[in-house]
């Protein structure tokens, strides 16, 4: 007997299809840039005009000789596909590119700890930063996470776990509150400060972050929560668990990573917040380690207000602030893809431990 | 050996179920014996399953849930205003249909799970573990592995390790609700041979689709049936040689006989 090829018949195609592929691949692209080169017309025209059309129909030739109607429709579903990822993601690469190449203009290791006192509009790069921003941000950041997090894991346990005939007017006012425009939230706290005659200091800021993240947190550690199968629940509660003890030794560990991610998805939600925090926080030059107690600057504020000015240098520092916070937010984003990535590697595991028995 | 607490008679006396404003079950009247073992059977949707959650009180959890009737532990009320819920099931058992071990946690913390839930101190740990695992007939499996995971074990073994986790807790009463439903020839047959050495030191009531299983592991067993629009019910109840030899009703007969359900 002669040994088996693995050669996945499937996959297996003709030398016509291949280079039919090839055609359809590589002529509009290539047609498009000739009629761009002869006519010197603009690039979106070409792309709508010339390039988009071209491409529908050729596909859709492609397809119709492959599998009539059936091929024709898979054909173009293959092509809208990848057009609009392709969209997005060149959209996506152009602002981080222009942010990357604006921002490192005024990027220096002393960018991210010097301060912008004694700072001026005309003063070099070579001084001043955004350090007294990062403390400022962080601090606010630090603040909303600890009063929205504990009560957006309460509300999602309350949506989960209770049987209260309430929950329905919860989950909806939830809902509209994560709809709440983030200008309104800064102005509701502006308004809150004239009546308890409260100064503009990193609590008042955190204060109007906190309506934004907390739907958030609420919303996806309830996903995570309803996740956890009800049998977990069952076979604590049959083992003699009272309800606390099965929450917080059973269903909560279960849903951890979902939860972590919530925390993290929150911070990103209110890192880069700038409306509320033009509002209730005022602009400071130095830096401030204390949150409660006079004015604090932000990221986002620090970028808004030099953004404004006619000032090349003032206008790269801005930039700069702007790199700042997206690393910042990059950061957390890709924190919170390690942990949502953990849970599956563990199931791997399992996989792997059952196939070796 | 662990002490062990002798075994208890569990009776179920004038049972109606609701759920909702949809009786399930109607009238239900069973004794379950210290140290023998009932099997419940019936067609599927006739209350079975309902009816043993009554028996530890995990009926009441599901939303909607009405109860009618009185469930006696050695002739005390379990659902009487003073007995709190938490404390029965810890005297009365349950392994469920799917195997549900806690999956955050190791084959050994899954065993001391119950301990730690309940609130009750844990001596000799090891010896607990060691005993429940045997007790289940899945000591030698395990031995050698017993801070992996609880998921990376086999189905049949799952169902095992959490026969041994609700052991652990020492229960005079084990309900079980279709545990081999899941499962391989050779896991049943092992589960079944757990159930006969189990009934040495308590009672134990199981659930089963199988008609060969129930003939092989109880002692006595409960037709269920429920007649189109109406609440389940009792049809016959006896030795289990007397249900599938010589059934008293004939829709008895039919079902042990497989015409219908």
């Amino acid at each position: 007997m002669s040994t088996p090829v693995n050669r996945r018949p499937w996959a297996v195609t003709s030398r016509a299809y291949r280079a039919q592929l090839a055609l359809v691949i590589a002529v509009p692209p290539l047609f498009t840039l000739a009629i761009m080169l002869l006519t010197k017309i603009d690039f979106s025209v070409a792309l709508l005009g010339v390039f988009a059309p071209m491409q529908i129909l050729v596909t859709a030739l492609f397809g119709f000789l492959k599998g009539r109607r059936r091929g024709l429709g898979d054909a173009l579903l293959v092509f809208f596909t990848i057009f609009f990822s392709a969209l997005v993601l060149v959209l996506l690469l152009s602002v981080l590119g222009s942010v990357i190449a604006e921002g490192a203009k005024a990027f220096s290791p002393h960018f991210l700890y010097q301060n912008n006192r004694y700072v001026g509009t005309t003063t070099s790069l070579e001084y001043g930063g955004v350090g007294h921003a990062i403390v400022g941000t962080l601090l606010i950041v630090l603040l909303t996470t600890i009063a929205a997090v504990p009560l957006g894991i309460a509300m999602a346990v309350y949506l989960t776990q209770s049987q209260s005939k309430l929950r329905g007017l919860v989950r909806t006012m939830t809902q509209s509150l994560a709809g709440l425009p983030s200008v309104v939230s800064g102005l509701f706290i502006l308004a809150v400060m004239g009546f308890a005659h409260m100064e503009r200091s990193g609590l008042t800021g955190a204060m109007a972050l906190f309506p934004l993240m907390l739907p958030t947190v609420a919303r996806v550690a309830e996903e995570s929560l309803r996740l956890v199968p009800a049998d977990l629940r069952m076979a604590a509660l049959a083992l003699g668990a009272p309800n606390y003890k099965a929450f917080f030794q059973v269903i909560l560990p279960a849903a951890k990573s979902g939860i972590v991610t919530a925390l993290l998805l929150g911070l990103a939600r209110i890192v880069g917040e700038t409306a509320p925090l033009i509002l209730t926080i005022n602009i400071n030059n130095t830096t401030n380690w204390n949150p409660f107690n006079g004015p604090i600057a932000a990221l986002p504020t620090y970028v808004y207000s030099f953004l404004g000015s006619t000032y090349t240098n003032s206008q790269n520092r801005a930039w700069g602030g702007a790199l700042v916070l997206l690393i910042l937010v990059g950061i957390l984003f890709a924190s919170a893809r390690i942990v949502s990535r953990k849970k599956s590697l563990t199931t791997k595991k399992n996989k792997k431990a059952e196939n070796a028995k | 050996m662990m002490n062990q607490t002798a075994a208890s008679t569990l009776s179920a006396e004038n049972i109606s179920v609701w759920f909702g404003e949809r009786q399930v079950l109607e009238d239900v009247n069973l004794v379950f014996p210290a140290n023998q073992v009932t099997a419940l059977i019936g067609p599927s949707g006739c209350g079975k399953s309902t009816f043993l959650r009554t028996l530890n009180r995990m009926h009441e959890l599901i939303p909607g849930a009405g109860l009618a009737g009185s469930v006696l532990l050695d002739g005390k009320d379990i659902y009487a205003p003073t007995v709190d819920a938490v404390d029965v099931r810890i005297k009365i058992g349950m392994v469920f249909q799917k195997p549900n071990p806690f999956p955050t946690m190791s084959i050994r913390d899954n065993i001391l799970s119950g301990l730690k839930l309940s609130g009750r101190k844990i001596e000799n740990a090891d010896e607990l573990v060691e005993t429940s695992l045997r007790r289940a007939s899945i000591w030698n499996e395990v031995k050698d592995r017993l801070g992996d995971q609880a998921l990376s074990l086999s189905g049949g073994q799952q169902q095992r390790l959490c026969i041994a986790r609700s052991l652990a807790m020492n229960p005079e009463v084990l309900l079980m609700d279709e545990p081999c439903s899941a499962l391989d020839p050779g896991s049943t047959r092992r589960i079944e041979e757990t159930i006969e050495e189990l009934s040495a030191s308590m009672t134990i009531v199981i659930v089963t689709h199988n008609m060969q299983q129930a003939q092989r592991v109880s002692h006595q067993t409960a037709f269920f049936l429920a007649e189109e629009g109406t609440p389940g019910g009792v049809v016959e109840f006896g030795r289990t040689e007397d249900v599938f030899n010589r059934p008293v009703d004939l829709r008895t007969n039919d079902y042990v006989n497989g015409h219908f359900g």
